[in-house]
C-alpha cells in the first residue's frame, strides 16, 4: 500500500507539466479505486515481460555463484565431476599458503595499485585539457578513445611487438642512446610494462568520465570563484577536485574492477613468466581448473577474488552517500 | 594564493603563446603514443617479415608506411589460417548476443519502468547486485553449467550467458523512465494493452537508446576472450579473438607479419564503426557507468 501510495502523486506531478491535468485526473481517481488489487494484478503482466531477463540472469549468474560456492568446498576434476571429494575449507586454507597464489594475489594487487596510481591524474588532466576551447580536441577525444574499442587480446598482441627486444619501442628509445631493454622478459620490468600498456588502453574512458563529471559542474560555480579572485590552480584545487570526488570514486572502481579482470596480458603476453611476476589472479583460476584440473581450488580463489571485488563496491557506496554533493 | 590571482591576473599576449605551443606539444605527443601503434600494427601486416625488422630498427617513418606493400599476410590468414571461418564465426555469436539483448533487456526495461508491482524494489536489487560481480572470476562455474546444459562447445554457448546484460538494461531503463506515462494512459484509455504499448508507443521513441546498446553489445561480444576460449573447443567454431590469441600466445615464436594482419583485421571493422557512430560509443560506455 505504502509503493501505491507514494506512486500517485509522483505520477500526477510528472504529468502536471505535460498539460494533460483534466485527464491525468480522471485516471488518478481511477487508479486509486483500484487501489492495492491492481497492483497485485500488475504482477502477472510485470513478471512476462520480466521472465526472460531473470531466468537468464538465474541461470547465468545466480546458478554458477551458488555452484562456485560449492565447488570451492570440494576437491575434483573437470574430466570426472562427479567423483568429488568433500574438503571443507581446506582450499581456502590452501590458497593463503600456497606461495603461488599469495604472489598472484599481490602481483594482481600491485596491478591494480600501479594503474590507479598511474591512469587517475593522468586521465584527469586529459579530461581538463578536454574542457578547455583548444584546437584538435575532437581529434584527441577520438584517438584517446581508439584502445577502449580495441580488444584486449588486439592490445595485448600489440604490445607485445611493441616490447619486444627489436621490437617498436626500443627502437624509438634507440634514437636516445639507450640499450634495448627486456621489458617482457625482465622480472623488474614486467609488471611495470603492463601497468603502462593497461594505462594506454584504459585512459581514454577515465578521461571521458571525468570531462562528463567536469561538463556537470554548473558554470556560475566556476564564475563565482573567478569573481572572487581564484585563480585557475586554486579553482581546480578547491572547486573543481572536491566537486568531482564522485567521479573519482566511479572511475576508481571501474578501474580496479577492470585490473582485477585483467587476463589477456599474462595469457598472451608473458605466460606469468618472468617467475610469476606477472601472474594474474584470473590467469592462475584460469590455469588451476583447466590446465591443472582442479576447480575446486580455483573455485576459492574466485570466491576471495569475489569479496574483494565486493568490498571495494560497497566503500564505493559508503563513501558516495556521505561526500560533497551539490 | 596572492601570488596564482596575480599570475592568472596577467593574461596577455606571452601566457597565451606559451599556452598554445604546449597544447601543440600535447597534441603531437598523443598523436604519437596513440596512432603510431595502430600504424604500425597495419603497415607491418602488409610487410614480409625482413621489412618489418628492417623498417624498426634502425627507428624511421618507414616502420609506419608500407613501403613494399604485399598482401600475402592477408591471403595466408584466409587460406591456411581460416580466419575468415573465425570472422563468421565471431560474428555469428555477435548477432546472437546483440538480438537477444536487444530483446530481453527491453522486454525487462518496460517491466521495470511501466508497470507497477509489489516487489519491483526487491527484482530490481537482484538485478543490481549481479552489476557487482566481476564476470571473469564466474567463468570456472559457469562452464559447469553450460555443460550441464549440453551447450559446451557451441555458439550459442558463447553468447547466451551474455544476453541478460545489466548493463543494457540500465541503460534502456533510464531512457524508457524520460517518456512521459501520460502517453501510456491515453493509450490505455484507447483500450492499448501493454504489449501493443510497448511495441507501438514506448520502443519507436527510445531510438537513441536501442542503437547504442546494439553497438555497445556488439562491440562487447567481438571482443570478448576468455569465455569463448573456455567454451569452444573445436577449432572451426573458433572465434576470432581467440584465434589471433593462439598465434602469438607466450613462448612461441610468432610470424610477426601474419599476427599482425590478424590483429588488423580483427580490429577494423570495430575502429570504423566507432570512427562513423562515435558519439553513441562514447555515451553508451560512460552511462554504463553511471549506475
Amino acid at each position: 500500500m505504502a509503493s501505491g501510495g507514494t506512486a500517485l502523486p509522483r505520477k500526477a506531478a510528472r504529468t502536471r507539466g505535460e498539460g494533460v491535468q483534466p485527464s491525468s485526473r480522471g485516471t488518478g481517481t481511477r487508479a486509486r479505486r483500484l487501489g492495492r488489487s491492481s497492483l497485485r494484478h500488475n504482477a502477472l503482466p510485470a513478471l512476462g515481460f520480466l521472465t526472460p531477463f531473470l531466468l537468464l540472469l538465474l541461470v547465468f549468474q545466480y546458478v554458477p555463484l551458488v555452484v562456485m560456492a560449492k565447488n570451492s568446498l570440494y576437491s575434483f576434476s573437470l574430466f570426472n565431476p562427479d567423483a568429488g571429494k568433500f574438503v571443507g575449507t581446506d582450499n581456502f586454507v590452501r590458497v593463503f599458503t600456497d606461495a603461488t597464489a599469495l604472489q598472484s594475489m599481490l602481483v594482481t594487487l600491485l596491478f591494480t595499485i600501479g594503474l590507479l596510481i598511474l591512469v587517475i591524474p593522468l586521465s584527469f588532466l586529459l579530461a581538463v585539457y578536454l574542457n578547455g576551447k583548444l584546437a584538435a580536441r575532437a581529434l584527441i577525444r577520438t584517438m584517446i578513445f581508439l584502445p577502449v574499442v580495441t580488444s584486449a587480446v588486439v592490445v595485448a598482441t600489440l604490445w607485445t611487438f611493441l616490447l619486444n627486444q627489436s621490437g617498436l619501442i626500443n627502437s624509438a628509445l634507440g634514437v636516445l642512446g639507450i640499450a634495448p631493454l627486456g621489458f617482457l622478459t625482465d622480472r623488474n620490468e614486467a609488471l611495470p610494462a603492463l601497468i603502462v600498456m593497461s594505462v594506454w588502453q584504459q585512459i581514454g574512458l577515465a578521461a571521458v568520465l571525468f570531462l562528463g563529471g567536469l561538463q556537470s559542474i554548473p558554470a556560475e560555480l566556476q564564475e563565482a570563484a573567478y569573481t572572487d579572485g581564484a585563480g585557475p590552480v586554486s579553482r581546480l584545487r578547491y572547486l573543481t577536485i572536491p566537486l568531482l570526488s564522485r567521479t573519482t570514486l566511479f572511475v576508481v572502481v571501474i578501474m580496479t574492477v577492470f585490473a582485477l579482470q585483467a587476463f589477456a596480458p599474462a595469457y598472451i603476453m608473458t605466460g606469468g613468466a618472468p617467475d610469476g611476476t606477472t601472474n594474474l589472479i584470473i590467469f592462475q583460476i584460469y590455469r588451476t581448473a583447466f590446465y591443472l584440473q582442479q576447480p575446486g581450488y580455483a573455485s576459492a580463489m574466485a570466491v576471495i577474488v569475489l569479496i574483494f571485488a565486493l568490498l571495494v563496491s560497497l566503500v564505493q557506496m559508503r563513501l558516495l552517500r556521505t561526500r560533497w554533493n551539490y | 594564493m596572492t601570488a596564482v590571482t596575480n599570475h592568472s591576473r596577467g593574461r596577455g599576449r606571452r601566457p597565451m603563446i606559451g599556452w598554445r605551443l604546449l597544447s601543440l606539444v600535447v597534441v603531437l605527443v598523443i598523436v604519437a603514443v596513440f596512432l603510431l601503434p595502430y600504424l604500425w600494427m597495419v603497415s607491418s601486416g602488409l610487410k614480409t617479415q625482413n621489412d618489418i625488422f628492417s623498417d624498426v630498427a634502425p627507428f624511421s617513418w618507414r616502420a609506419f608506411v608500407p613501403v613494399h606493400g604485399t598482401l600475402d599476410n592477408v591471403v595466408r590468414l584466409f587460406t591456411e589460417k581460416s580466419i575468415g571461418r573465425a570472422l563468421v564465426n565471431s560474428l555469428i555469436v555477435a548477432v546472437i548476443q546483440v538480438a537477444g539483448s536487444l530483446v530481453v533487456c527491453s522486454l525487462a526495461a518496460y517491466g521495470l519502468t511501466r508497470i507497477k508491482f509489489k516487489g519491483r524494489g526487491v527484482v530490481f536489487a537482484l538485478i543490481l547486485a549481479t552489476f557487482m560481480l566481476p564476470a571473469e572470476a564466474l567463468v570456472v562455474p559457469m562452464y559447469s553449467v553450460v555443460a550441464d546444459l549440453g551447450l559446451q562447445d557451441s555458439l550459442v554457448a558463447v553468447a547466451l550467458p551474455w544476453v541478460a546484460s545489466v548493463f543494457g538494461l540500465f541503460l534502456l531503463k533510464q531512457s524508457f523512465e524520460e517518456i512521459p506515462t501520460s502517453l501510456d494512459e491515453a493509450a490505455r484509455l484507447d483500450g492499448a494493452g501493454h504489449l501493443r504499448i510497448f511495441w507501438s508507443i514506448i520502443l519507436p521513441n527510445v531510438k537513441t537508446a536501442l542503437a547504442t546498446l546494439c553497438l555497445i553489445t556488439f562491440m562487447f561480444s567481438w571482443n570478448a576472450f576468455l569465455w569463448p576460449l573456455i567454451v569452444v573447443q573445436t577449432p572451426e567454431k573458433q572465434v576470432v579473438q581467440v584465434a589471433i590469441a593462439q598465434s602469438v600466445s607466450a613462448g612461441e615464436l610468432p610470424d610477426w607479419g601474419m599476427t599482425f594482419a590478424g590483429a588488423a583485421v580483427a580490429t577494423v571493422p570495430l575502429i570504423v564503426l566507432f570512427l562513423f557512430l562515435q558519439r553513441f560509443f562514447v555515451r553508451g560506455l560512460a552511462t554504463s557507468g553511471l549506475r
